[in-house]
């Protein structure tokens, strides 16, 4: 059995400058693999070379080196492309269309049945929670509602690998939510999903694996909670109507205490300290917990130790281009 | 064959939701106002002004539309990105440009159809109002048939620049790709002097690079038969669709190079 | 790679289909190519939407065309009959077209089939010339110059000359020449002065046509020589006058030949010399002949 996407050393060079070319690698040597029916989160911050990765598989740019599979046959396929769905990063699409003009479209250059297309069009659209607007003009569409015709296009031909260029971006939390449920399902109807996000939040949610690109290169791959540097190093506690004297029975447990308020109270805990413990202890007080978070490092703290160490990479693999071209 | 045929009605629809057609409302305003307007200028030669303001209004509009929408074709779903989502389904690259062409085609083709009937209408009408003295000085009848050989070339020679507009955008910024393209129609239109080049000029390159020119330029100016089918000279058949065979040929090699230079290049 | 063999293949079809076609259908009606649609300046300059100058550049090249192609093209009756209307157009469109004036002076007077032979328009083209610019001299001296050439008019054409010289700018010379068309109307020496200044003029057209009409003047030179030669020697009896009569007298060593490199002809009848039908010579202009 193959895997549902392989990537291999895929590399990707711009030509910048007017005069004098050189060469920018966007991306470089990325190799991945992803099995059948994984969700799987593709992290990495502004520039990193997500965009860049997913261009190169829908062969909307043609890499400088490397190569790639989606569903065994090589990219740019066909074939492939009628099992496969994509949302581009900020989509467009033609506003003088309404969104169900639009689907529908779509849906004829995908070859979905005449007798289907009607209803397919229509049940996704409420999926996405389009309701009434569905016939107005997409010039008349907020981001956010772009945003969900975006999604409803990519599943139109029911695929089997989905690509989904930052698929929460312009969404509220309402919107960020339905989207997480939407792939979620779509994960527990046998489908591959590969999307790409800098919010590490999105990717804890939702994702069994994880890759994360930093500079064009890839800095991390496996599961969230194998990679070291996503540990809880403590726990962060916030409480309400916490009583002085108990406030004083817990500070020693604590590496720091911070008043939000009057009997509200931030506390730092230790990996050591388990909450498990804890909580009781402070309900048994009259106080009541409000949240509870892990503390640990933030993808974007991740981001900048990585860009650093890979000697920011970007302008490094800059140099390197630059050297080949020699 | 099916996708080709989806974008192109997707093409037609877009000019039409982009208010393309309101041209044809100022066509038949121009042609019924001044009509009447020329019905008590001029005497009996109304028919033959109408005939050449109908003629060149279908060209230049037409050359309107063929260069901004047929610039527009491409680079603006390149430039807004919506060729992201529709190059992500089971189409090729070749079958995007030609479901392109066609949808500009068919809507030149709609225009152009439009307009003649128009033309004929007018025509008829004036034909009918007007004194059987007045009609013994026209040169050719009212509702002439031989203008649809003009009008047919108008088409042809439309596609042409449509499909040069096309090319140009495929590779180029919009604004240069419409100065491109104007320029060559201007340049296309003045071939025939080209052509006499070599009667006016004494050095034997300047010749030999004209008739390189004339030969390698869209030759526009064969296409424009115009004058003789107003003045009911005639136009020979073979003339009509050896100059329809030649826009042909030269179309498909423009739209097979489109195709290659768009076949290889990066969207970024 | 297949695309781009297949659209050179298409293009070049597109080729053999025109070369065909040209071969079958020669294309354009001459009287339909030789239309100019508006004739009326204001007309065009309206049309021309405040782009004159650029109108005007293109007028001049259609008239440079106009002429150039009447006077290269064998193969059709020489006519210039768009000369002067496009010549006024670029004018009109831009008043200060200076090469336009000085070209139409010289050209529009000359006669078929060298040009249209309408000294009367070289004329009104250069008084719209004084009225854009009334100070320049060179516009008096072209009036003067067509009066005196080819209308065969000297004192008019001294009036115009000494007009000229009145202008700021003139040259010395200029007064001298009105003095000299009073005086000497048809005499050679003032002509070829006159030439002699177009000829060293900037511009290569003009130069070239004066330096036509400097060797239509040495060609007039030679006849009077020739003419002189013919009436020295006894008249032959039984015989027609020919070159060959004067050689065998040893008057002429060889068959004279006109500057342009045409032989003379001399009527065998009468024994008058005059330049060939075919020499680029023909026609002499009328002035300078001597009256006999």
């Amino acid at each position: 059995m193959f895997p549902a996407i392989l990537i291999e050393d895929l590399t990707k060079d711009y030509p910048v400058g007017f005069w004098r070319r050189r060469h920018y690698r966007a991306l470089d040597r990325l190799s991945l693999s992803i099995e059948a029916g994984e969700v799987f989160g593709f992290l990495g911050p502004n520039g990193a070379g997500k965009t860049t990765t997913l261009k190169l598989l829908m062969q909307l740019i043609f890499p400088t080196s490397g190569r790639a599979e989606i569903l065994g046959r090589p990219i740019g396929h066909v074939d492939a492309r009628r099992r496969i769905g994509y949302l581009p990063e900020n989509p467009y699409f033609y506003d003088y269309l309404t969104a169900e003009e639009l689907l529908t479209y779509f849906a004829q250059l995908l070859d979905v049945p005449t007798a289907a297309r009607r209803k397919r069009v229509a049940g996704l659209l409420d999926r996405v929670g389009i309701g009434r607007e569905r016939r107005f003009q997409l010039r008349k569409f907020s981001k956010g509602m772009i945003q969900r015709v975006g999604i409803a296009q990519a599943l139109l031909n029911e695929p089997d690998v989905l690509f989904l260029d930052e698929p929460m971006s312009g969404l509220d939390p309402l919107g960020r939510r339905d989207v997480r449920s939407l792939i979620l399902e779509l994960r527990d109807q046998g489908r591959t999903v590969f999307f790409s996000s800098h919010i590490l939040a999105d990717a804890e949610a939702l994702c069994g694996r994880v890759a994360v690109v930093a500079g064009g290169r890839l800095a991390a791959e496996g599961r969230l909670s194998e990679l070291a540097e996503f540990t809880a190093r403590g726990w962060e506690l916030v409480v309400a109507n916490l009583a002085p004297e108990a406030l004083e029975r817990l500070r020693p447990l604590a590496t720091r205490v911070t008043e939000i308020g009057t009997g509200r109270y931030t506390l730092e805990l230790p990996l050591t300290q388990a909450p498990e413990r804890i909580i009781p202890e402070i309900a048994s007080t009259g106080a009541t917990v409000v949240s509870m978070n892990p503390v640990r490092e933030t993808l974007e703290d991740f981001f900048i130790q990585r860009i650093t160490e890979a000697g920011t990479g970007a302008r490094g693999a800059m140099a390197e281009g630059e050297h080949a071209r020699r | 064959m099916r996708a080709v045929r989806h974008i192109a009605l997707n093409v037609f629809r877009e000019s039409i939701r982009d208010r393309v057609p309101y041209n044809l409302v100022l066509f038949a305003v121009l042609l019924i106002g001044s009509s009447f307007l020329l019905a008590q200028l001029t005497a009996g030669q109304d028919v033959k002004i109408i005939k050449d303001l109908s003629l060149a209004a279908a060209s230049i509009f037409g050359l309107f539309i063929a260069i901004f929408i047929g610039i527009g074709l491409v680079s603006k779903e390149v430039e807004r990105r919506s060729i992201y989502s529709l190059l992500a389904k089971p189409i090729s690259r070749p079958q995007f440009i030609a479901g392109k062409y066609a949808g500009l085609v068919l809507t030149l083709a709609v225009n152009v159809a439009v307009m003649t009937v128009a033309m004929y209408a007018v025509l008829g009408y004036l034909t009918w109002i007007e004194s059987p003295d007045f009609k013994a000085s026209w040169e050719a009848p009212g509702p002439d048939p031989a203008l649809l050989k003009a009008m047919f070339l108008i088409f042809i020679e439309l596609m042409l620049v449509t499909a040069l507009a096309l090319f140009f955008s495929t590779f180029s910024s919009p604004l240069l790709s419409a100065a491109l393209t104007f320029g060559l129609y201007v340049a296309g239109n003045f071939n025939t002097e080209l052509r006499n080049f070599e009667h006016v000029v004494d050095s034997p390159a300047a010749a030999w690079g004209a008739r390189v020119l004339y030969h390698v330029l869209p030759d526009l100016s064969a296409f424009d038969v115009k004058t003789q089918v107003v003045h009911g000279f005639p136009v020979a058949a073979g003339y009509l669709w050896s100059t329809a065979a030649y826009g042909a040929a030269y179309i498909a090699a423009l739209l097979l190079a489109a195709m290659y230079i768009f076949s290889r290049r990066d969207f970024k | 790679m297949i695309k781009v063999l297949a659209a050179c293949g298409c293009l070049a079809a597109a080729v053999t289909l025109q070369v065909w076609r040209d071969g079958a259908f020669p294309r354009r009606h001459p009287d339909i190519a030789r239309l100019l649609y508006v004739r009326s300046p204001a007309a065009v300059g309206r049309l021309a939407l405040g782009f004159d100058a650029l109108a005007a550049d293109l007028y001049w090249i259609r008239a440079i065309q106009h002429y150039g192609g009447d006077r290269l093209n064998r193969d059709q009756p020489r006519r210039y009959e768009l000369l002067y209307p496009l010549l006024d157009l670029t004018t009109s469109l831009d008043p200060y077209f200076n090469i336009a004036y000085r070209f139409g002076a010289i050209f529009l007077s000359e006669a078929y089939p060298g040009g249209p032979g309408r000294p009367d328009h070289a004329v009104a083209l250069l008084r719209k010339g004084i009225s854009a610019q009334p100070r320049k001299w060179q516009y008096y001296h072209d009036i003067a110059f067509v009066h005196y050439w080819s209308l065969r008019d000297p004192v008019t054409a001294a009036g115009w000359f000494r007009r000229g010289a009145e202008q700021p700018d003139a040259p010395n010379w200029l007064m001298p020449v009105a003095a000299a068309m009073l005086t000497q109307g048809s005499d050679r020496v003032s002509a070829r002065f006159l030439w002699h200044q177009i000829r060293d003029a900037d511009q290569p057209w003009l130069r070239g046509r004066a330096q036509h009409a400097l060797r239509q003047l040495d060609a007039l030179d030679d006849i009077d020589h020739l003419d002189a030669i013919v009436a020295s020697q006894p008249r032959p009896a039984e015989e027609p006058f020919s070159w060959s009569w004067l050689v065998r007298l040893r008057a002429l060593r060889v068959v004279p030949v006109d500057p342009a490199g045409a032989p003379y002809e001399l009527d065998p009848a009468t024994g008058r010399v005059t330049v060939a039908k075919a020499s680029p010579l023909f026609p002499l202009p009328q002035l300078m002949v001597p009256i006999r």
